[in-house]
């Protein structure tokens, strides 16, 4: 018998029902596969409806979470095999080397300043937008705040010698080159999966010409270009020429509602993130013009309608009912040219703009497959965990003891992956409650 | 009793129907099996008329003018004489025969000549003997309701957002037509008579929008559909030309015809039916009766043929070649005439069953499409092996079979046709056997694989103003990629492209200078076929080798890639 409780992913729904279990009292791990938790939220600039500064209300949870007396944060880390059943599971997980010492570490960066390839390697946690080097710390608010080397880019593991200058620059002497994965076996009574989501990648929709122009973007890397903590420190500018795009159009539903794509579902918050990014445009360059092709406004959540309207009157947004057919540049600007069908007014138009945002679905993440077969947990045909009953167990699978939460269960906006992460703590901990009773019943009986 | 032929004689309002008067007024006797059908010119007689003529039972026909140097028109009797040779040669093609195809020059005045040449014309006729066409007996097929068309095209899908007609070739030049309001029209009941409107005869069915559509709504099957639901084919109104090919590949569907269409493959390697299962046959199609319904623009199209055969022979390979084959019946098919396709397909099916063949390949990508696709739902056990002579190329090389001698040096680009690349989902086949000619560097053009544009006209339907328009602005994309020429493996866009070229442009607009061939050529050409002698190891399938129980060396060859089954899975799906 186990009290402690599992938490796969450390996303803003996984850390919500972290601090709901340790708040209660039990012992949580949070195993993240990523070297800082926060998840996709901790790199978004904004969220709707209220604007707030997306980061500035995440890392407070972030540290009150990776603080916490009950909960022990695992970075960096995955699960590997699963056995036992409800209240008394053990769990292998493989803690990936960081080839730094997280206890050590302090975060100053002196070990990514001193790189050779400081600034030569694309950033992941910016799409690929900004530079790192290969030691690096993920982000500025990055929880814990500790530098990781990347082996795949660090010339000591690619080619086998390297100055090392980082040894030299970090003076707590955390850097390990020898540093093993390592593994670790938990004991726990039941388990929350709240593994998050992945963006559809939007190459191969030809005719938005993604990868083929250096102007079409999709909303992660618009995300980080207008974040003050992103690549250009929240200067949106065009990738072709650095200059500040003034017609901005923001495509909705790519890979999204589409049934060849494999993905038949609404996303459930493009129509409101695609509002925001064209309110931020307004916001940061006052005089941005912006389109937002829409095939349906789904504004269903307290306050989003009001949002749409706001984004409408106020940011002078113009939403247009179309979905593009094709999406051409002109070869001298760089300037994007969206041939769309009005259908409210009728007929081809054609429409110049200086950048296009593509509103790319959300899809399962990557390795989901790999986790639900550890798990034992089923998933329905788009890949996305199932719930044992949608209506009247949302947060249960068919596994006993092990939940599930968040946008890992289908799309959903950041309020309902903190309910739902809520939900899943409450349900973790009934059956920690109930495993517990019988447990009780049956020494009793004993007597 | 006796055969009496019947006679349709076009004449003239000037000079043929004037001497015929005249020979009237004059109590000149001849034989009275003669309709008169009276044209302004001459030079109004098409070739269509010529064949519907033939097609509708007549045993002659007869076009009468004025003397050369006579027309009222100034020329049209010249372009009525050019008309009529090359009807004549169709007439040969299909086994009808040109003697029963007179030209004559009439004189207002000269009601003797005419009298004495509808004389002689019977007497010729009474010969030949009659018209050996008959209408084969068809079943008819009820055309699918909108709901049907609705349901199983999943155009109830359709949410209306308009990207097929953001991506419509013909919609962008056209805004009359929007396959959006098509559908969203039927959807909600706002027309009541979708089929009598120019919007579905105006779709090139390219599948551009259903490429892109996020709902699949299959528009072209929509269209298909809808097209049988109209009877207008059979009025010639919607065919190009009047609907001369309509006609022939109709002649081609009746019972009695002998075609004489194989003469082109004298001194090559074929033959008329398959001695072993692996043996394949080359479908032809109507690439003879393109060479002389389209030889004013040099449609290339029995150099396809003969290139085809010609790779063919240098890999060992001697394929059957039907004498008696019939168009595969796409047009009719895109056309709405389901009755004559399904009689089409019938009569290849069992000349080819009788040819004991199993494997067919194509170098007209629509044939492929019809046999692969449309053969199965009418035709019982259908299990015949296709492919599309890139395929077999690309396949042909990476087992060695052939190999290219010849350097080319030349910049090339290349024309996804419809019907092969979204269609059937073949891209990487022509482009494999492009680039692996020695010198010769296949660059892309803005929109290319699935992203292709249209040639701009489909399977005869209208061509007009947006065709050529489509034409031109796709070839202009082809010459800004700085190819010397562009490339394609579908004999209709040569045709199309080659027509462009020829000077039928939009006045305001300049031909674009580049060049248009089939890929067959350059392939024959890299091989320096014909005249390639086949090595000993690339024999064709002798039994001596069967016996020895060998692996059959061009038995891979039929099979597709994984890839591209799957891909052409996905499709069908």
């Amino acid at each position: 018998m186990s009290d402690s409780v599992l938490v796969i992913g450390g996303g803003v729904c996984g850390i919500q029902a972290s601090l709901d279990l340790g708040d209660k009292g039990y012992d949580v791990y949070l195993v993240e596969k990523k070297p800082s938790i926060g998840g996709r939220m901790a790199l978004l600039d904004k969220v709707f409806p209220t604007n707030d500064c997306s980061i500035c209300i995440l890392a407070p949870k972030m540290i009150t979470c990776f603080n916490h007396s009950k909960i022990e944060v695992i970075t960096y880390a995955e699960v590997e095999k699963l056995q036992g059943r409800s209240g008394n599971f053990s769990v292998r997980v493989r803690k990936h080397s960081r080839y730094i010492d997280e206890s050590k570490c302090t975060g100053c960066g002196s070990c990514a300043e001193e790189c050779v390839l400081s600034n030569r390697i694309p950033n992941e946690w910016d799409e690929g937008l900004g530079k790192r080097a290969a030691v690096y710390i993920p982000f500025a608010q990055a929880v814990p705040r500790a530098a990781l080397v990347d082996p795949e880019s660090c010339l000591l593991f690619t080619k086998g010698k390297c100055k090392s200058k980082c040894l030299t620059a970090c003076a707590r002497e955390a850097i390990d080159f020898k540093m093993k994965d390592e593994i670790i076996n938990l004991n726990v009574g039941s388990i929350i999966v709240a593994t998050g989501l992945d963006i559809f990648d939007p190459t191969p929709v030809t005719e938005y010409g993604y990868g083929r122009f250096e102007n079409v973007i999709h909303s992660m890397e618009y995300e980080r270009l207008i974040n003050a903590g992103g690549p250009t420190g929240g200067n949106l500018t065009r990738r072709s020429d650095g200059e500040r795009p003034k017609r901005i159009a923001y495509i909705q539903c790519v890979g999204a509602r589409d049934l060849k794509s494999g993905h038949p579902y609404c996303c459930s918050v493009c129509c409101m993130y695609a509002t925001k990014d064209a309110m931020l445009a307004y916001m940061h360059n006052g005089d941005t013009e912006n389109f937002i092709f829409y095939t349906d406004i789904r504004a269903f959540g307290r306050g989003f309608d009001e949002y749409i309207r706001r984004g409408r009157d106020e940011y002078k947004i113009k939403y247009i009912r179309a979905r593009p057919g094709e999406i051409t540049e002109d070869e001298k600007t760089k300037n994007l040219y969206i041939w769309y069908d009005d259908t409210e007014s009728g007929g081809v138009k054609k429409l110049e703009v200086e950048m296009v945002v593509l509103s790319v679905a959300f899809v399962p993440p990557k390795g989901i497959e790999k986790l639900a077969k550890t798990l034992g947990v089923e998933s329905d045909k788009f890949g996305f965990f199932k719930a044992r009953d949608d209506l009247l167990a949302p947060m249960d699978t068919n596994v006993p003891g092990v939940f599930i939460a968040g946008a890992c269960t289908r799309p959903m906006d950041v309020t309902d992956a903190v309910t739902q992460g809520g939900a899943a703590a409450d349900r973790a901990a009934h059956e920690i409650e109930e495993n517990r009773a019988k447990v009780e019943v049956k020494v009793g009986k004993e007597r | 009793m006796a055969f009496e032929p019947r006679i349709i004689a076009f004449t003239c309002n000037w000079c043929a129907y004037a001497g015929a008067d005249y020979a009237g007024v004059s109590r000149i006797q001849y034989p009275a099996n003669v309709r008169i059908i009276r044209v302004m010119c001459s030079g109004r007689i098409e070739p269509a008329f010529i064949l519907k003529a033939f097609e509708s039972g007549a045993d002659g026909v007869l076009v009468g003018g004025c003397h050369e140097a006579d027309c009222h028109y100034k020329t049209g009797n010249m372009r009525a004489k050019e008309g009529v040779e090359s009807t004549g040669r169709l007439l040969d093609l299909l086994g009808l025969g040109s003697d029963r195809l007179r030209i004559k020059w009439v004189n207002a005045n000269e009601g003797e000549q005419f009298a004495e040449e509808i004389t002689d014309f019977v007497k010729a006729l009474k010969k030949l003997g009659p018209n050996p066409l008959k209408k084969a007996r068809q079943r008819v097929l009820k055309a699918p309701s909108l709901d049907d068309s609705i349901e199983s095209t999943n155009a109830m899908l359709c949410v209306e957002c308009g990207k097929c007609t953001a991506s419509c070739p013909v919609a962008r030049r056209n805004p009359e037509f929007s396959p959006r309001k098509l559908v969203e029209y039927s959807l909600e009941n706002l027309v009541s008579d979708l089929e009598k409107t120019d919007g579905i005869w105006e779709c090139l069915t390219c599948a551009t929008c259903e490429e892109r559509c996020p709902f699949d709504v299959r528009f072209s099957d929509f269209i298909y559909q809808r097209r049988v639901a109209s009877k207008e084919i059979r009025d010639n109104k919607v065919g190009t030309k009047s609907g001369l090919m309509y006609s022939w590949m109709r002649i081609m569907a009746s019972e009695g015809i002998r075609q004489n269409r194989t003469s082109f493959t004298d001194g090559m390697r074929i033959k008329r039916s398959a001695s072993s299962k692996n043996d394949i046959m080359y479908f032809v199609g109507c690439l003879p009766y393109y060479e002389i319904s389209h030889s004013y623009i040099r449609p290339g199209s029995l150099d396809i043929a003969k290139n085809t055969i010609s790779i063919l022979n240098a890999a060992g390979i001697t394929p059957v070649v039907l004498e008696n084959e019939c168009c595969c019946g796409h047009d009719l098919l895109a056309a709405g005439d389901t009755e004559s396709f399904e009689t089409l397909a019938k009569k290849n099916a069992k000349a080819i069953k009788e040819a004991g063949v199993r494997r067919v390949v194509f170098s007209c990508p629509e044939g492929y499409l019809t046999f692969s696709r449309e053969y199965p739902r009418v035709i019982k056990n259908w299990d015949i092996d296709v492919m599309h002579i890139t395929e077999l190329t690309s396949k042909l090389l990476d087992e060695k079979k052939i190999s290219f001698n010849k350097t080319l040096e030349m910049k090339v680009t290349y024309q996804d046709p419809c019907r092969l690349g979204r269609h059937m989902g073949i891209y990487e086949a022509p482009r494999k056997v492009i680039n692996s000619i020695p010198g010769v560097e296949l660059v892309e053009m803005k929109h290319s694989g699935a992203d292709a544009i249209c040639c701009g006209v489909s399977s005869w339907v209208l061509c007009g103003a947006t065709s050529k328009c489509i034409q031109i602005d796709r070839l202009e994309e082809a010459c800004s990629t700085g190819a010397d020429a562009l490339l394609t493996s579908c004999p209709k866009c040569l045709i199309h492209f080659r027509c462009a070229l020829s000077g039928k442009v939009p006045t305001e607009r300049e031909k674009p200078a580049i060049d248009v061939h089939d890929i067959t050529s350059i392939i024959a050409k890299a091989m320096k076929a014909p005249g390639v002698k086949s090595t000993s190891e690339a024999k064709p399938i002798s039994k001596t080798e069967k016996k020895k129980g060998k692996p059959v060396p061009t038995k891979k060859a039929a099979k597709k890639s994984p890839k591209a089954q799957e891909s052409v899975k996905k499709k069908q799906g």
